[in-house]
């Protein structure tokens, strides 16, 4: 099989395509790929010329950290929980993601998620939960808030989002989903966090819903943005 | 204390940075990743705790005792007794901060029984606690950025400690950014770096915890401890990218441990135990496992699925996504794996190393575990580690006048460049990998003096190669200068297997199967222009 990898080897340098040739079992993810890639021999392309190990990262290799966000056959996923047996065609192609600077290969730059949430001040403070919900309703909307809290500010949900840029206005599915589990945590910030949410997200939001489809930790951000925009 | 350096940013490097900044401290925060990466987000279990509603019969003197045991007695009962008290303190303060708890009906944390234990005093965040506790810790520690009490120190990598007649200063850290190694002052340095799973390859746990902190440390003069304790957790599942762990959960809820005798089952722990065999802990069943002689699978089959859904919906996920094998009908194979270190850098019962303003907190800190950790103990024990060591250092003088470290900074630089100008297609990765293989062979769940020492033999070798390996271009720098101190760890935490010639706890000698009272005492390592020394900690000189 051939694997096609977008290559950059410095923020500054001009991104080109490699390929490479790789005889892996379907089982194996694409993070078991990369890493048979770099390390089973020598690394050579296609054509057997030597030529550098590629860089990208990880943490967990098992999709509950985030390190390994990357765009593969086009759609934005984790490395380490997409396999070989599920991707379509005989060539594979692996990009970084697209909507942050890439610092050398699949290795992006993703601050931007900690300095919008930090520049707004998303943080929870002090637990003052509302004592209007009680019984069943009271026990979805906990485990709502311990779904929001799994978010691994992987920045999938940004680089599928049609409306999302480059976080300058727009924030995207994760901030929403933080502003929720915040005004849930201490309604106290209802007030002030609707009108963060309403200026980053709610107002410019078109309702693709393609970020429910590619988070990893399946997040219902639609019940997040239905109940933030009822309040 | 007016500044401080804290190093890692998991749940104890936070937790440590979160109370020192509310003390008036001023924190760096310094790691390669964003905390989301941390291994701290990987662990399910839960954090122990008595409560004061908790089940009848359960005190705080009984957490304490099966801390002590579950470590058999090698542990300090101070530092245990300080855990296990501040434990409800903890869950109240995780709770405050907006922790998602699981809760009974009446709101409160919900418990659940572990290993080891004789009441049920786990509390948990569903399946993934640490998880949960991370994302509180990182909204508390984004109120302090956002006021500047806390700084991050995002893309640096730990290079060394700027120490000097005993004394730590600050240290050094290259930058991912600007592609240099610059030093940091502060009255206090806090190092909260993880276990050293890289020494194993590719564990259960993150593949960014190496122990090169602690190796380099350790050559700078810092006293390491109980390095030849290593937990393995005995039910994990091999996939094409790692060994992943299988919760506890799973036999919690009634697996069932077999092996294939002429195709007939043998239930080989309840055989041997009775019906609680296959809960007893960790290290018997990985020896059992280990000694079962051939492959051993995990059958949960016989539960209603809607009763796996409901009890361990995550072992179900994980094994259909990574092994494509559904537990609801068929058994899972598994084996034992490196888990978690009870050893690492030796600490006062304030947390500070035998360097004066150095602290070490978390996994990378030996305290409280002794021989063997109880699953729930490494959560409380990150959170209260951090506590105790921020406590110390805001009650402490500010230091008045720093050295000069500006040439270490540029005899650093100017080694590193040296590094960068050589070209090789020997990568340093390989040089790891070959040192895992070595430390799965001599410090496996079965240990004995040949393979120690022959171990002993291959890391001599790799370590006189180390500093005449070329540079590998193609990785980040930080792994090209990192492989002498993770080598070194390696090297130090056989040399503490070879020295205890006894078997206790999570340390298991074919040539010396039995405990033996002597031997009931902490080991300290330290290093000496090339020389591992070691010896019991007879006087408690750290239990003070």
């Amino acid at each position: 099989m051939k694997v096609k990898v977008l290559r950059q080897q410095s923020p500054v340098s001009e991104p080109y395509w490699e390929v490479f040739d790789a005889d892996v079992p379907g089982d194996m993810s694409v993070a078991g790929l990369l890493d048979h890639l770099n390390y089973h021999d020598d690394i050579v392309d296609e054509n057997g010329k030597p030529t550098t190990r590629i860089g990208w990262e990880c943490s967990c290799l098992q999709g509950i950290c985030g390190s390994c966000a990357m765009v593969i056959n086009g759609i934005p996923a984790l490395a380490c929980e997409t396999f070989v047996r599920d991707l379509k065609g005989s060539e594979i192609t692996i990009q970084p993601l697209q909507k942050f600077p890439v610092i050398h290969d699949l290795l992006t730059d993703r601050s931007v998620i900690y300095k919008n949430l930090e520049k707004e001040n998303i943080f929870i403070g002090e637990y003052k939960p509302g004592s209007e919900e009680n019984g069943k309703k009271a026990q979805k909307e906990h485990v709502h808030q311990y779904e929001i809290a799994k978010c691994i500010k992987c920045g999938l949900c940004l680089e599928v989002c049609p409306n999302y840029v480059n976080g300058q206005n727009f924030f995207g599915a994760m901030f929403a989903n933080d502003c929720y589990l915040v005004a849930a945590r201490n309604t106290d910030k209802r007030r002030e966090i609707k009108e963060l949410y309403d200026e980053h997200f709610g107002s410019t939001c078109s309702k693709s819903l393609s970020c429910m489809d590619v988070c990893p930790m399946k997040i219902p951000t639609i019940a997040s943005m239905a109940k933030l925009n009822r309040r | 204390m007016r500044d401080a350096i804290v190093i890692g940013s998991g749940i104890s490097g936070m937790v440590t940075a979160v109370k020192l900044a509310e003390e008036g401290v001023s924190v760096l925060l310094v790691s390669p990743f964003p905390s989301e990466r941390s291994q701290s987000v990987m662990a399910a279990g839960g954090i122990n705790a008595v409560l004061t509603d908790c089940e009848p019969g359960d005190s705080v003197a009984c957490h304490i005792e099966d801390t002590l045991k579950g470590g058999c007695y090698i542990a300090g009962r101070d530092s245990v007794t300080g855990l296990c008290e501040s434990a409800e303190e903890i869950i109240r303060y995780l709770e405050g901060i907006g922790t998602v708890f699981s809760v009974d009906d009446d709101g409160r944390p919900a418990r659940r029984a572990f290993g080891g234990q004789s009441y049920k005093r786990t509390c948990y965040c569903g399946a993934s606690t640490g998880k949960q506790i991370v994302t509180a810790l990182v909204m508390e520690a984004r109120r302090l950025e956002a006021s500047g009490k806390i700084r991050r120190g995002l893309g640096k990598c730990f290079h060394s400690a700027l120490i000097k007649d005993g004394v730590c200063y600050g240290a050094l850290f290259f930058d991912e950014h600007t592609g240099n190694i610059s030093a940091e002052y502060a009255d206090a340095v806090v190092v909260a770096t993880g276990g050293q799973n890289a020494l194993f390859g590719k564990t259960t746990g993150s593949t960014q915890c190496d122990g090169y902190t602690a190796g380099k440390l350790f050559t700078q003069g810092v006293e390491l401890k109980n390095l030849e304790f290593i937990q393995f957790h005995p039910t994990t599942i091999e996939t094409s990218q790692k060994r992943m762990l299988l919760s506890e959960a799973a036999r919690g809820e009634g697996g069932r441990l077999f092996y294939l005798d002429k195709g007939k089952r043998v239930y080989f722990m309840e055989d041997k135990y009775g019906p609680g065999g296959n809960l007893l802990p960790r290290d018997i069943v990985s020896r059992e496992i280990y000694g079962a002689g051939s492959e051993v699978f995990l059958d949960v089959s016989f539960l209603k699925e809607s009763e796996i859904d409901k009890r361990i919906p995550e072992v179900r996920e994980l094994c259909k996504k990574y092994i494509g094998l559904d537990i609801a009908s068929e058994p899972i194979p598994v084996a034992p794996s490196v888990h978690f270190f009870m050893g690492g850098i030796a600490v006062h019962n304030d947390h500070e190393t035998n360097i004066r303003n150095l602290f070490a907190v978390g996994e990378c800190a030996s305290m409280y575990h002794g021989a063997n950790r109880l699953g729930g103990n490494s959560l409380l024990a990150a959170i209260h580690s951090g506590m105790i060591a921020a406590r110390e250092i805001a009650g402490r003088d500010v230091v008045a006048d720093k050295p000069d470290f500006s040439q270490a900074e540029r005899e650093a630089n100017e080694s590193l460049a040296e590094m960068r100008n050589t070209k090789s297609v020997f990568p340093v990765m390989y040089i790891r990998d070959m040192a895992a293989e070595t430390m799965n062979k001599s410090m496996g769940i079965i240990r004995e003096e040949a393979s120690i020492k022959e171990g002993i033999t291959d890391i001599d070798y790799y370590l006189s190669i180390a500093e005449k390996l070329s540079y590998d271009n193609s990785v980040l720098p930080y792994f090209n200068y990192s492989l002498s101190g993770i080598l070194t760890l390696a090297r130090a935490v056989l040399t503490c297997a070879d020295a205890r010639k006894e078997s206790r706890g999570a340390h298991f000698r074919s040539d010396f199967p039995d405990t033996f009272d002597e031997y009931a005492h902490p080991t300290i390592v330290s290093y000496d222009n090339g020389q591992y020394n070691t010896r019991l900690d007879k006087e408690n000189e750290y239990e003070s």
